[in-house]
């Protein structure tokens, strides 16, 4: 059967862009650079060191709206689904959030309303929630598994731990974003605040599906890990 | 976003036209806040329920020959998932009767709503959310102050554990976790002035 409702490897890189623009991100976290010419997806792949089936799969289960849980014959990379993980978090913390609250700034800079500059105290409360949720995945979480990859085990945690204790990420987001909607004074720069706001929504979006790819792609992959190993063990 | 009002529900049937088709009216319920992930394969189903915090799944019931009650043994603390016949052609009643609800191809989009509210248990109390008690407001403004439990406990006359309960109950009222949060509720509410916050 042609492939027809995914991605594969012999598509050219541009084509992926131009049909889904949440794809840009995918494919900066997994440390592939624009200006790939005519380019097939698998050729890029190998320039930037990116293991190719790993990639697609990302893409294939962003651009399908994340609806449904396949299994995946193709054997997944975890090191490389790690990297781009990881990766993702940096832009979170380092890029997006960052740029977002230069913008809450600019917008409550002229408030003279002190419940302006509350909110930004809200805001930086929120981000260090979200960053020691991440740090505890970076560290935590990512580290057990590369110790799994390793043969390591550590009987103190299971992925399964993990998977049921990570919705609070968006659930911070979503809370500063209504505690902005409904209590924001009056006299901020409007147009400035919503171009916040708007990077806020975009951001929760990118996070939902972070989230899911942790939940649907890198979890179950892990859990089946987890078995082989005590299978062998067996 | 996932919040604490997200339903999570998982679809699990063959058919992928029965499967977005119910994928998509579920998206037409806005207020239900219902996050959907769609099953195909029995392996799919059984990753989703070992990993996902599921509440409601919503299964044919002849999903793989017949839908396999067993994959559902959960470990004890964990909250039972409540299970819905998705009936796409008729199907014996006796088969149905293992279910916590029966939702056909024919329901409306209003009923389908309904059945899931049941089974969540969720009634949509108006009156009750936001509307904080004297006491919650109380508390409140003594978190706003910057006040510990034990110092709020003893402020109001209250043990460490009521004063929690209320925060609990405040938290789930105004889905605001956070100190700083409450600070601007507070003083939007006119519950505080803002000159007795202190900058810090």
């Amino acid at each position: 059967m042609v492939q027809i409702t995914q991605y594969s490897s012999k598509d050219k890189m541009s084509s992926l862009i131009s049909g889904d623009d949440t794809l840009l991100q995918v494919l900066a976290c997994f440390g592939i650079s624009l200006g790939f010419g005519d380019r097939t997806v698998d050729q890029v792949c190998k320039l930037s060191n990116v293991d190719c089936a790993t990639f697609l799969t990302v893409v294939n289960f962003v651009t399908s709206g994340f609806s449904s849980i396949e299994t995946h014959d193709h054997e997944l990379s975890l090191p490389c689904l790690i990297t781009y993980l990881r990766q993702t978090h940096i832009y979170y913390l380092d890029n997006l959030l960052p740029s977002i609250r230069e913008k809450l700034v600019k917008a409550t800079s002229l408030s003279k309303d002190k419940v302006g500059q509350l909110i930004i105290k809200a805001f930086d409360e929120y981000m260090r929630e979200i960053k020691k949720h991440m740090d505890y995945e970076d560290q935590t979480v990512f580290i057990y598994v590369e110790n799994l990859l390793k043969g390591e085990q550590t009987p103190t945690f299971k992925i399964k731990t993990y998977s049921k204790h990570h919705d609070l990420v968006g659930e911070r987001l979503t809370e500063l974003k209504s505690i902005i909607i409904k209590y924001t004074p009056a006299d901020v720069d409007n147009y400035m605040l919503m171009s916040a706001l708007l990077d806020i929504f975009e951001c929760e979006k990118g996070l939902e599906w972070h989230c899911k790819i942790e939940d649907y792609l890198f979890s179950p992959l892990v859990l089946n890990y987890e078995q082989k190993l005590i299978k062998n063990e067996d | 976003m996932k919040t604490r009002d997200t339903i999570s529900v998982a679809i699990a049937d063959q058919s992928v036209i029965v499967r977005s088709g119910m994928y998509t009216a579920l998206k037409r319920l806005p207020k239900l806040n219902i996050q959907a992930v769609e099953i195909s394969t029995c392996a799919g189903l059984e990753d989703c329920l070992r990993t996902q915090p599921i509440d409601i799944l919503i299964v044919n019931p002849y999903f793989n020959g017949f839908f396999n009650f067993d994959c559902l043994q959960t470990e004890q603390d964990e909250v039972k998932v409540k299970v819905v016949a998705l009936a796409t052609t008729h199907t014996d009643p006796s088969v149905l009767n293992n279910f916590d609800a029966t939702i056909t191809i024919f329901d409306s989009l209003a009923k389908i709503g309904d059945t899931i509210l049941k089974l969540i248990n969720r009634e949509d109390s108006d009156d009750e959310q936001e509307t904080l008690t004297d006491r919650e407001k109380e508390v409140v403004i003594c978190i706003v102050k910057g006040m510990t439990n034990k110092e709020i406990a003893d402020h109001l006359f209250l043990s460490v554990h009521t004063v929690n309960t209320h925060r609990k109950n405040i938290t789930k009222k105004l889905q605001i976790h956070s100190a700083s949060g409450l600070t601007i509720y507070a003083i939007v509410n006119k519950l505080v002035d803002i000159n007795e916050i202190q900058a810090d």
